[in-house]
């Protein structure tokens, strides 16, 4: 039998026995327990160290509110650290350790730190570590020498370093109504929406639906609270119309009704089933959200208020009810307010006695006294506890006279004999979505209570988040919410009543108890109401200051139980009122929230892969695939021995001297269609187009609309109204984001359709001197000689039974053909092309190649567009129509872009016969220490087969006029420096009489 | 005729596959349809579009963008204001359509090789759909035969219900198998089958 469990009662299941191990010991629990009171149950008290100054912590409260009792969980080599013991479900199996301690829980060096309470005060660190450095222990080297100390002294657990290897996911939800938070509010709002035919989504954080309804010990409609929480949530999981959330945190509250929740859908087993998450981030589109989010109950300050044993009222009152758990024997609780008197007599009835109830208040209410009468307990009116003794556990409490309207103790203390002190500083609505918004919270005077603000969505509020503190009010509340979520359809079923005292919550305004010894605001960051009033003299007197100085309110719990208390004492020192102080706007999440959940299927999946249709072709047959943008592409076919540069030599070399074909299926295809549409492209190229002939090919140059370069492309006229475009690789997405643009905004009146058709064809370009034999040999239907097929001719014919498209240009200077069939016929025309090309020597290439017998021949690239470079800069005039505007015409001839000191294409040639590289500068004056004075950059570079030296693609001042000059590159990075010379950027054939054959 | 090679063939593994232990929560397949065709018509010639559908695919649209019809041997559905997709079992559709669409109606492209079509059935679909796409998959919000464009992943997609537990995707080519991926690991969970 375990110490502290209940003969009988609440809502776990005692026929079942749960095994699990806490900083390796073994314990028993049950299921429906959590870890923090199947421990408690067990009789542990002590659950962690505190984070600064080590001290024993124990259990605060019994939720998501949590800052004490925070533990790591293992699973495998996977740590998860943080985690509260409040929200731990228990499993066979679960494996759990305390944080922030050494060598062991009981036994922690670091509690020597406690001793330095002045030391370690509210800002520490910029004390000790920043400012103007006198002699060695000052500033950031001090700093750095006690990095690796501080760092393990202080801190909220360690995290893994091995990766996680849980699953995650997302679920994109929409309905008509969201209720956030499942007790009697909640439960009232989501039947009254679902009963109306709404569809409804009711999450809640706990993994048991019915809040309050669990522990409250009322009765409801009749019957026990737990038992018709369970009775109408049964109810709303047989409606088709209404998917229930346990588990599930809604944390985040963003624009137009979209809030994001996670559920944590494996957390609480030992093993998931095959496929099953482990947790599960939705986004939820809500139509109208009912905020049932219940209050978070307050913790008084007073000195030594986190000794292990001391605990909020409500939530021992929840273990001894909920869990059957008897946080202590010997019990007094601590109060402002009638609340905890419901909780001092929940726990006499589970079996405990309540020794005294102190209340500061010197007047007690008549509805209080007779719950105080039925716990058997003595009150002590106007007066407060000002110590608690014990060590790892409570022994004992002082108490002392107190006058709650000046805040000052007086008199002689008094101890009491207790092993656990309840405690409760009134309540606080949870409306930190709300509040997320984007409204600020309401000052309630009499509720002593930041309240809802106005809405600024389409939501509203019920239960104790609305104020409404009785469960009479919740429940009428949650079915008028629900009503008015589902459109306003008046309540169809009467509200029911619900049982037990009807109390004024209205709490004395008492925070803190001032008598001298660490009083605790935050727990979790271990700041005190001195360290609060230190921050207030040394000037940090707005709240968003306070918050940083202290770090009050920073920790992983997002100062749940401290943020009230703080201001309270913060305006104090100050002289004014809370509302004059005012608070700090709640930003998600609302409790920690997985990296993991966020990134789900996108884990291990940045972006997805992009393949043409000849890829497997390509990894079957050698080829060393490299990622483009999205797009995987071949890099070289290297054969067994050969290094990268031996393999695209080869492959250049052969393709000029013989033939070869590469898979340009990546290039952007944009079908331009319609009546207009030679005019359209007349306007967004900068030279003509309507006059192309059908079955004729042209390039095109395309200027952004300042007037510089954004893409080339050759287009064909497939028919009269028919275009295909095709872009660069890189710009395909952007160039059709132009063209719709300009269609939509600009000209809506031109008849132009756009598709983007890239997907649709196969591309594979075949050149060298062979080229046409190897078509010849293979193409049906068409003949593929100089008259039928000129240079920038298109005809259509058959490969293999395939249809084709061939249109003859060339980008490595070769004479050359484009072959376009269906995508899905993209590896047969292929390979009847590898086959009818065998017997002439035709080699596949890959990018490498590519872009060697591009820079020999001087085409640019993104490379040389990149941005910065004009039309003439690249030599690209020629294509300039003066006989009509286009985009960028008007643009281009600013001063600027004509000027003649402009960096414009050239070739380099290095002298020295080494590797050039891309980014490197161009320098008249070569100077290797101080590298200066540069003319100009590489923008990519070569080993040339055909010239049989390094050359490089350059952006140079001066352009043309440098031609045959002297010059040296200066690459300080990689420690290239040499002669180079600046030639034109035709290095191979610059009358183009390969090209024609 | 030659046939297409699908991008998926090297990845459609058919059989059971993840949590099949309650059964099969989704059934994915490739329907392989012979003709994927666009239409898009000019501003106010919708209707003479929609007349042509009727006569080359035998459907009757509903105007308006995302109405659509699914029937046994061919489908369409509004993919854009004006722009309809439509999908037959058998090819040359869009040579039909482009000898049947005057010039001053409007456009047809052909995308039979250019988009992928992958079916998602069962009890889970909309499930396992919801996972990928921001979209509500309920059958109020997204009648039978509807469609709608939408994106996942920078994966462009076109989905149209073909059923009450069923739906049609058509996504580019080149990203095909990095969807099925996507769409197999999401559907691990219900447990699947691929046909």
């Amino acid at each position: 039998m375990s110490p502290r469990r209940t003969a009988s009662g609440g809502l776990i299941d005692r026929s079942r026995s749960i095994r699990f191990s806490f900083d390796g010991d073994f314990y028993t629990g049950h299921p429906g327990d959590t870890l923090a009171s199947a421990l408690l149950a067990q009789g542990v008290t002590l659950f962690g160290r505190s984070f600064k100054y080590h001290r024993p912590r124990g259990v605060l409260t019994a939720g998501v509110d949590e800052p004490n009792a925070l533990v790591t969980v293992l699973r495998g080599d996977a740590r998860e650290p943080n985690i509260p013991a409040t929200m731990l479900e228990i499993y066979d199996g679960l494996t759990v350790v305390s944080q922030n301690r050494f060598p062991s829980l009981a036994f922690d060096v670091g509690a020597v730190n406690q001793l330095g309470g002045k030391i370690l005060g509210a800002g520490f660190y910029y004390k000790t570590f920043m400012g103007p450095v006198f002699g060695p222990l000052k500033g950031t080297r001090f700093w750095m020498f006690c990095e690796h100390f501080i760092r393990r002294a202080a801190g909220l657990g360690r995290a893994g370093k091995v990766a996680d290897p849980s699953r995650y996911e997302r679920m994109n939800a929409f309905c008509d109504v969201l209720v956030v938070g499942s007790g009697p509010a909640g439960l009232m709002a989501a039947k009254q929406a679902a009963s109306s035919g709404a569809r409804v989504v009711l999450a809640d954080l706990e993994p048991r639906l019915g809040g309050s309804a669990n522990w409250s010990g009322e009765s409801i409609d009749g019957t026990a609270a737990a038992e018709w929480a369970a009775a109408t949530v049964a109810e709303l999981k047989a409606r088709p119309n209404v998917r229930l959330l346990p588990r599930t945190t809604v944390w985040g509250y963003y624009d137009d009704n979209t809030l994001s929740a996670l559920e944590r859908v494996t957390d609480h087993k030992r093993t998931a089933r095959k496929g099953e998450p482990r947790q599960r981030h939705w986004t939820i589109r809500a139509g109208r959200v009912v905020l049932a989010t219940g209050a978070f109950e307050r913790p008084m300050v007073f000195p030594g208020n986190d000794r292990p044993g001391v605990m909020l009222a409500a939530s021992a009152a929840r273990y001894a009810t909920e869990f059957g758990v008897l946080p202590g024997g010997k019990i007094a609780v601590f109060a402002n307010n009638d609340g905890a008197y419901r909780s001092a007599l929940a726990l006499r009835e589970a079996g405990t006695s309540i020794v005294a109830i102190v209340d500061v208040r010197a007047e007690v209410s008549t509805a209080a006294r007779e719950l105080a009468t039925k716990a058997k307990a003595e009150i002590l009116a106007g007066q407060a506890v000002v110590a608690t003794e014990g060590g790892k556990t409570l022994s004992g409490i002082k108490v002392q006279t107190f006058d709650a309207a000046t805040g000052v103790v007086r008199g002689d203390a008094r101890s009491i004999d207790v092993d656990f002190l309840a405690v409760s500083g009134g309540w606080s609505p949870i409306i930190h979505l709300a509040s997320q918004a984007g409204a600020r919270a309401v000052w309630d005077e009499k509720a002593q209570a930041f309240m809802l603000p106005p809405a600024t969505e389409r939501w509203t509020g019920a239960g104790a988040c609305a104020g409404e503190f009785s469960t009479g009010e919740a429940l009428a509340g949650g079915a008028a919410a629900g009503s008015w979520a589902a459109g306003g359809a008046s309540a169809t079923d009467p509200v029911p009543e619900a049982g037990g005292a009807v109390l004024d919550i209205a709490p004395a305004p008492v925070f803190e108890i001032p008598a001298g010894g660490k009083a605790f605001v935050d727990f979790q960051h271990d700041v005190t109401a001195d360290d609060v009033r230190l921050a207030h003299r040394e000037g940090f007197i707005s709240v968003e200051h306070l918050k940083r100085y202290t770090t009050l309110g920073m920790a992983t719990d997002q100062g749940k139980t401290s943020n009230i208390p703080g201001l309270a004492i913060m305006a104090n020192a100050l002289g004014k009122q809370i509302p004059e102080v005012g608070t700090t706007r709640f930003r998600p999440p609302f409790a920690p929230v997985s990296v993991g959940s966020l990134a789900a299927e996108r884990y291990g999946d940045i972006r997805p892969e992009r393949l043409t249709p000849m890829h497997d072709w390509h990894v079957d047959n050698g080829a060393t695939m490299y990622s483009a943008g999205l797009w995987h592409r071949p890099m070289i076919y290297a054969r067994p021995g050969e290094t990268v540069d031996q393999a695209y030599v080869r492959e250049a070399r052969t393709t000029r001297e013989k033939a070869g074909i590469v898979d340009v299926s990546t290039l952007g295809k944009i079908a331009v269609q319609g009546p207009d549409a030679g005019d359209f492209l007349d306007r967004v190229y900068t030279n003509m187009f309507s006059t192309l002939p059908v079955g004729k090919a042209r390039y095109g140059l395309m200027l952004r609309e300042d007037g510089f370069a954004m893409d080339d492309g050759t287009t064909w006229r497939l028919a009269e109204d028919d275009f295909l475009m095709t872009t660069t690789t890189a710009n395909a997405g952007k160039v059709m984001q132009h063209l719709e643009y300009l269609l939509d905004v600009v000209w809506p009146e031109l008849r132009v359709h756009l598709t983007s058709v890239t997907d649709q064809w196969a591309g594979a370009a075949i050149g060298g001197p062979r080229a046409r034999e190897i078509l010849a040999a293979c193409v049906t239907g068409t003949a593929v000689d100089n008259e039928t097929l000129p240079f920038m001719g298109i005809v259509h014919g058959e490969i293999a039974g395939a249809p084709v498209v061939i249109c003859r240009l060339s980008f490595s200077g070769e004479m050359a053909f484009e072959v376009y069939s269906g995508a899905g016929h993209g590896t047969h025309v292929w390979q009847a092309l590898m086959k009818a090309g065998k017997p002439f020597g035709l080699v596949p290439y890959g990018l490498e190649a590519l872009g060697t017998m591009r820079i020999e021949k001087g085409h640019v690239t993104g490379a040389e567009i990149d941005g910065r470079t004009t039309a003439r800069d690249l030599h690209l005039d020629w294509i300039l129509s003066k006989k009509k505007p286009f985009v960028g015409s008007m643009m281009m001839d600013r001063e600027g872009m004509t000027s003649s000191d402009r960096l414009q294409l050239v070739g380099i040639i290095a002298l020295d016969n080494r590797p050039l590289n891309g980014g490197a500068h161009i320098v008249e004056r070569l100077d290797r220490e101080t590298p200066r004075d540069s003319i100009g950059h590489i923008t990519a570079a070569c080993y040339s087969p055909v010239l049989r030296k390094h050359i490089a693609l350059a952006l140079v001042r001066g352009g043309k006029s440098r031609h045959g000059d002297r010059a040296y590159v200066s690459d300080p990075l990689r420690d290239r420096f040499g002669a180079v010379e600046i030639v034109s950027h035709h290095f191979y054939d610059p009358e183009g009489k390969r090209l024609h054959g | 005729m030659v046939d297409q090679l699908s991008p998926l063939e090297p990845v459609l593994h058919s059989g059971r596959h993840g949590h099949v232990a309650n059964g099969v929560g989704v059934t994915l397949s490739e329907t392989r349809p012979g003709s994927i065709v666009q239409l898009a018509a000019w501003p106010g010639k919708e209707k003479a579009l929609i007349k042509s559908v009727k006569q080359l695919a035998g459907i009757a649209l509903p105007d308006g963008a995302g109405g659509g019809i699914a029937t046994e041997a061919a489908s369409a559905f509004g993919i854009a204001p004006g722009r309809f997709l439509v999908i037959g079992e058998e090819e040359g559709l869009a040579a039909a359509f482009a000898a049947a669409v005057a010039r001053d109606t409007g456009t047809v492209t052909d995308l039979s090789h250019g988009r992928t079509a992958i079916r998602i059935a069962g009890p889970k679909a909309d499930w396992v759909l919801s996972k990928i796409f921001a979209i509500d998959f309920a059958l109020p919000a997204f009648p039978l035969g509807s469609g709608v464009s939408t994106v996942h992943h920078d994966i462009f997609a076109q989905i149209q219900r073909t059923g009450a537990e069923r739906f049609d995707t058509y996504v580019f080519r080149s990203f095909a198998r990095s969807f099925w991926h996507a769409l197999c690991r999401a559907s691990e969970e219900v447990g699947y089958e691929v046909r």
